[in-house]
């Protein structure tokens, strides 16, 4: 397709910036087109360019899940197409068994032509707010793939440039949300189309072969970088495991995360062969559009911090050589066609938070205590009669990052692989039938340790008409642990009414639940844990979390052994060290 | 007429002054004096005027860019501030949009929560709740909360209050009374209301924003105060205009109710000027590199187009600044960079910056702490007895005990390898911030010219150059002064706006005929007031739409000057379809199209700033250039050593002598 040629240092510099700022305005021309909050608010979304063979050349900064995922999506649409691919033709894709990521991660990808042949996809994915599932927007308790969504096994909405009307009509007849998954589905277009454009106009300036070679270099660089960071570790096997709460169905019936990381060299292989077998509700994990994305991320992100690698690394095909995921058919991680499995971020995440913990004991300056490793993915959504239509409103609340080597984890932020943006509380109040109560830090103490857990959220919403609750979580049951004698963090909590006669404890896992005007959902979102021993915290950090009222001066002194002065507001310097030395 | 621009930066005061009936051009530079700028810029324009032989009251225009607000921010020494909100929100500023700037990192900081601009302890949350749409109240204020609250605030000695409540711009009031209880409480203390300061739905930014207004506020005031009685003291008639973000100017007024809008105010003028001189040297796609005192400002303008931002993509620092704003990267490095070791042992320079008071080592102003400036005169690049002009006298012996005390016994280098390197990570970070505005936006640095202007820009610029493949580099004749001159480039530029939110099928002609006029009356008002006749005075209307539904707007031009029609609005409808097509490759005709907000720009034509041509140069000096020869240290190809370098003098060196 193209002959690999020597690029120069500063073209190889600019082209490699080039296709960073492709995505990035793919990406761009996505959130402000778009109608649904979750992607022009959230960003929840992935854009890039990819070649024939799918690899990744480029991706936006947006939603880590999102962009690692699409090369899985084009390889499922290959298989489905093999050479049938035009010039002009718009696919769309989200068949989780044919390399999607989940069925509302719908990919729009248009193939790029240059001189009559295939060079390559401009591809996104957006999460559609409804696909026509069972229940309005989030499917957990459902029982098969047909159940969690309409199904597009890389469907062409136009062929050759001309708009398939019929297929138009039968997908948004069938999906609750018409006018927004139509807006959403253009937007989607109109990005695929930019960065068709913008890779075309490299193309025609420096010519393919240079580019195609650009991007290979990158690639090889990507690969380089990361490999010299994993043949740092000593070869071995690391161990973690958690256990997930249940599978939205059979309560309390508790799953198992098991991790094995293995490093020889500078090749690393996560094998998951221990987790708890596929589960009978959509709480599966899709194996190539999934727990592979979820595999690479976590790798990258603790062997190429970006906060702490001095150089500039990109994140593409390269990224994904060195790593190996083990899981066998019939496993949590890979299940059988025609098991439902739309559910699969909070297991993906709970992966990342082992594999981060099964190498505290080697790298302990590059890991976290555990962490939030959750989501509230939360759907509110109600019918409008004079519309026929749906409102649907997705909300993905965010969680808190356990303590570090030197560092507490971070406050109220997404979490590992989740990296979308809060809805505004002015947008949801404005646009939707709910009311927000509240939205601010959790009134609990963070996790102790010498450098202590992030502190997550609680957040209360209201309903102010008739609606429908579907909700995708997890850490009900086990809580983020403790580092090196920190505190483990604290678990998350659902509670429909609270403090008053009507109020219930919700599970993680919520499908379809009817909810009456006036009724409230608190959601309280789990904290990181702490990292060293809280005696051996800085007393002046102590105090300072004092003076914001995160806690009193007993928890000061019970946990940290810290005595503060509560008319001076300063640290009893004495009377803790006194403290301090008796424990 | 006869022009002033007065540019303030963390270090130096510059002018430039035109006469535009002579073309008399007079320039001045003088040392910026932190305490209150306004003493060097008083001193620095009467000492233009006596070299120009004009009285202060002969000023017709007094034009003024700072990067004081922008400083603030970035060196985090803004005021200490308190927070009024609704309950329930109390962490609002510090939650932020919970996304991570960074996607592959465990260990990155959020920077909105590392230097929090207001502190937990001092956001105090009040009951009272106004709803969507209408504004109904659906909690009233409780008055007592909001006088507790004030009270204590008063006892933690803030010294700004920002009252930011839920909504606010659809109902004042609430926000208003929390005014007037201050004002009972605790006259005098500086106060911000969200709803005053951007009306604009999307809490967190009108939040930090506001925020940033008291951040900066009572600085700021405090200085344009002082400028302002000191210039009426001295005699100058001419009002006093401030540079904004936006690109356009603000009168004093406008400028003290939101000192927010002059962020970036030096930087944009320096980009304005850049932009300038590079046209003037023959290069339209020019990269500027404004080197000052305490930062750097990095502008890409393709064609010599200033690029605005995004609103919401608008940031200052570190924090998201909801102002109208140019697109401009503006990083803690500078001539006044101090270089140290940090905690972890990293060896560092900048943002910390020794200002000008006491400024570097070897300004003999008590400085002790070794900065970029010691730096390069430990390295001979700078000529200690011909600094500004030979108006200040460098001491080097200074700058090496600098580096002796306090880098040398933490770095495991001699006194030159510490001082390249200082001057390695400094250019290293300004060749961060130019890539990422280029070549990460797909801009090919070899299709421009590096415009490197401020007291250091053009120390650095051909090592930047020809590390990122820079072709040309322009150095503007008198580099110091290219922000002062950038002030003069422009036009005055007002921008006047209302929200609408208004369907185009279903247009309230008489209502958007009203409000157009309303703010093209304000428009022209001011623009009058500032000496423009009405041949030089032109409107622009302009709407911002989107299809319902959508978050984010366009912005499309609106025709007719006069009454709206039917048909003005049907080719709005059609304006905003092509607007929408060309930006994203597809329309929506059957979509309902909403009017968002209604805008009147209102422009003040200023003649063309005209510099002489320089003449063509040789490939050896002129007579006269030359003016010594001394050793200078230099890295090449990896062996550093000192070179015996020619010195020539800028003012008789022509283009192309080298």
């Amino acid at each position: 397709m193209y002959r690999r040629v020597e690029v120069d240092p500063v073209t190889l510099n600019v082209l490699g910036g080039a296709f960073n700022a492709i995505a990035s305005d793919m990406a761009q021309v996505l959130y402000r087109m778009a109608y649904s909050s979750i992607i022009r608010e959230s960003e929840d979304i992935g854009a890039g360019i990819y070649d024939t063979d799918a690899r990744e050349l480029c991706e936006s900064a947006s939603t880590p899940m999102h962009v690692g995922s699409i090369p899985g999506y084009l390889r499922g649409i290959m298989k489905v197409l093999g050479d049938d691919i035009d010039d002009g033709d718009v696919i769309l894709h989200n068949h989780p068994y044919f390399g999607g990521s989940h069925s509302p991660d719908v990919c729009v990808a248009i193939p790029i032509f240059y001189e009559g042949k295939l060079i390559a996809f401009a591809a996104n994915t957006a999460h559609w707010i409804d696909t026509g599932g069972a229940y309005p927007g989030l499917n957990v308790d459902v029982v098969d793939v047909w159940a969690e969504a309409k199904l597009l096994k890389a469907i062409k909405i136009d062929e050759k440039g001309v708009r398939n009307k019929q297929v138009e009509r039968f997908l948004f007849d069938n999906v609750r949300t018409p006018t927004n998954d139509r807006g959403d589905m253009e937007a989607q277009i109109a990005s695929c189309r930019v960065g068709r454009e913008r890779f075309l106009g490299l193309i025609e300036r420096y010519g393919l072969d240079v580019v195609m070679s650009a991007a290979d270099h990158w690639m090889d660089y990507a690969e380089r970088m990361l490999r010299a960071e994993i043949e740092k570790v000593p070869d071995g096997t690391y161990h973690s495991e958690g256990w997930l709460d249940d599978d939205g169905k059979n309560r309390d019936v508790h799953l198992k995360v098991s991790v094995d990381v293995t490093i020889e060299g500078s090749d690393i292989t996560i094998d998951l062969s221990n987790s708890s077998p596929q589960v009978a509700t959509s709480y599966n994990v899709p194996f190539d559009g999934s727990t592979l994305v979820a595999a690479h991320y976590i790798v990258r992100t603790i062997f190429l911090d970006e906060a702490t690698t001095g150089k500039y690394v990109p994140q593409n095909e390269g990224i994904f050589r060195p790593i190996t995921v083990i899981a066998p058919e019939g496993n949590i991680f890979n299940p059988r066609f025609p098991a439902s499995c739309t559910s699969r971020f909070m297991q993906c995440q709970r992966m990342a938070d082992c594999v981060i913990l099964a190498l505290a004991d080697v790298i302990p300056e590059r890991v976290t205590a555990g962490n939030s490793a959750h989501a509230y993915a939360i759907v509110y959504s109600g019918y409008v009669p004079e519309r026929q239509q749906y409102w649907v409103n997705l909300e993905v609340s965010e969680g808190a990052y356990g303590a570090m080597l030197g560092k507490d984890g971070t406050d109220a932020v997404d979490n590992l692989i989740a990296n979308t943006r809060n809805n505004p509380i002015e947008d949801l109040d404005w646009h939707y039938p709910m009311r927000n109560l509240r939205y601010e830090l959790r009134p609990d103490p963070p996790a102790p340790g010498k450098w202590r857990g992030g502190l997550s959220i609680i957040r209360e919403n209201q309903f102010l008409g008739e609606g429908f609750v579907s909700i995708e979580s997890d850490r009900h049951y086990e809580k983020p642990v403790g580092l090196f004698g920190g505190q483990p963090g604290m678990t998350g909590a659902l509670t429909l009414n609270p403090g008053t006669e009507r109020e219930e404890k919700w599970y993680s896992k919520i499908t379809g639940a009817r909810v009456a005007p006036g009724d409230i959902l608190r959601i309280e979102s789990p904290c990181g844990g702490g990292y060293g021993d809280a005696l051996e915290r800085d007393p002046e950090a102590v105090l300072k979390d004092f003076l914001d009222e995160l806690f009193d001066a007993e928890h000061a002194q019970q946990y940290y052994g810290v005595v503060i002065d509560e008319d001076m507001l300063v640290v009893d310097t004495s009377a803790t060290s006194r403290l301090r030395s008796e424990r | 007429m006869k022009r002033l621009g007065v540019d303030v930066g963390g270090t130096f005061t510059d002018f430039f002054y035109i006469d535009e009936e002579t073309g008399a051009i007079v320039l001045n530079k003088v040392p910026t004096t932190p305490t209150d700028p306004s003493v060097g810029v008083m001193a620095g324009a009467l000492e233009v005027c006596d070299m120009a032989g004009v009285p202060a009251s002969g000023i017709d225009q007094f034009f003024h860019g700072t990067t004081i607000a922008t400083n603030i921010i970035i060196e985090h020494n803004g005021s200490k501030t308190g927070m009024i909100t609704t309950e329930g929100y109390r962490d609002i500023i510090y939650i932020a949009r919970h996304k991570r700037p960074l996607n592959f990192s465990l260990r990155q900081d959020l920077p909105w929560q590392k230097h929090v601009l207001v502190d937990r302890r001092n956001r105090l949350p009040v009951h009272e709740r106004v709803i969507a749409p209408q504004g109904e109240v659906l909690v009233p204020l409780a008055e007592d909360e909001v006088r507790e609250a004030v009270r204590k605030l008063k006892a933690e000695q803030v010294e700004s209050i920002a009252v930011c409540f839920l909504f606010s711009f659809l109902n004042p009031e609430h926000e208003l009374r929390v005014r007037e209880i201050i004002e009972e409480e605790w006259p005098g203390v500086y106060v911000s209301l969200s709803h005053e300061v951007i009306p604009q739905f999307r809490e967190y930014y009108r939040f930090t924003t506001t925020c940033l207004n008291c951040y900066m506020g009572p600085k700021v005031s405090r200085y344009v105060n002082n400028l302002a009685s000191a210039m009426k003291q001295e005699g100058f008639g001419a009002e006093l205009h401030l540079m904004q973000s936006s690109g356009g100017v603000a009168t004093l007024e406008g400028a003290l109710s939101r000192p927010v809008t002059l962020l970036m105010s030096g930087p944009i003028a320096g980009l304005i000027g850049g932009i300038w001189a590079g046209r003037n040297a023959g290069f339209a796609n020019v990269i500027t590199l404004d080197v000052g005192g305490t930062s750097a400002d990095i502008g890409v303008a393709p064609s010599g187009e200033m690029r605005m931002k995004h609103l919401l993509d608008t940031k200052i620092g570190d924090y998201d600044a909801m102002v109208p704003m140019v697109d401009i990267d503006t990083i803690g490095a500078g001539g006044g960079s101090v270089a140290f070791v940090d905690e972890g042992g990293m060896f560092r320079v900048g943002p910390r910056s020794a200002g000008a008071e006491p400024g570097p080592a070897c300004y003999r102003r008590g400085g002790l702490e070794p900065t970029a400036t010691d730096a390069n005169l430990t390295l001979g690049r700078l000529n200690p007895n011909n600094f500004l002009g030979g108006r200040m006298t460098l001491d080097p012996s200074l700058s090496e005990k600098a580096f002796d005390d306090h880098l040398l016994p933490q770095l495991n280098m001699d006194r030159v390898d510490a001082a390249l390197g200082a001057i390695k990570i400094l250019e290293a970070a300004m060749m961060n911030s130019i890539e990422m505005n280029s070549v990460r936006k797909g801009y090919d640095p070899r299709d421009f010219a590096l415009v490197a202007f401020g007291g250091a820009g053009p120390l650095h610029a051909c090592q930047i150059a020809r590390e990122l493949s820079i072709p040309a580099v322009v150095i503007p004749p008198n580099p110091g002064i290219t922000s002062a001159l950038g002030l003069l480039a422009t036009d005055i530029a007002y921008d006047y706006s209302k929200t609408e939110l208004m369907f185009i099928s279903d247009p309230d002609l008489e209502k958007l005929s009203a409000d157009f006029a309303e703010l093209e009356r304000e428009a022209t008002e001011r623009l009058r007031k500032d000496g423009m006749s009405d041949d030089r005075i032109v409107l622009q209307r302009l709407a911002d739409c989107r299809y319902f539904g959508q978050g984010y707007e366009l912005r499309v031009g609106v025709d007719s000057g006069g009454a709206i029609t039917g048909a003005t609005i049907t080719s709005l409808r059609d304006a905003f379809d092509q607007a929408h097509l060309q930006q994203y490759k597809t329309l929506n005709p059957e979509s309902e199209v909403q009017i968002v907000n209604i805008r009147v720009m209102g422009f003040g034509g200023m003649p063309k700033l005209e510099w002489q041509p320089l003449g063509k140069g040789k490939a050896v000096p002129v007579d006269g250039a030359l003016t010594a020869r001394r050793e200078v240290v230099f890295q090449v190809d990896g062996a550093t050593r000192e070179f015996d370098t020619p010195i020539m003098t800028g003012r008789s060196s022509l283009p192309a002598t080298r």
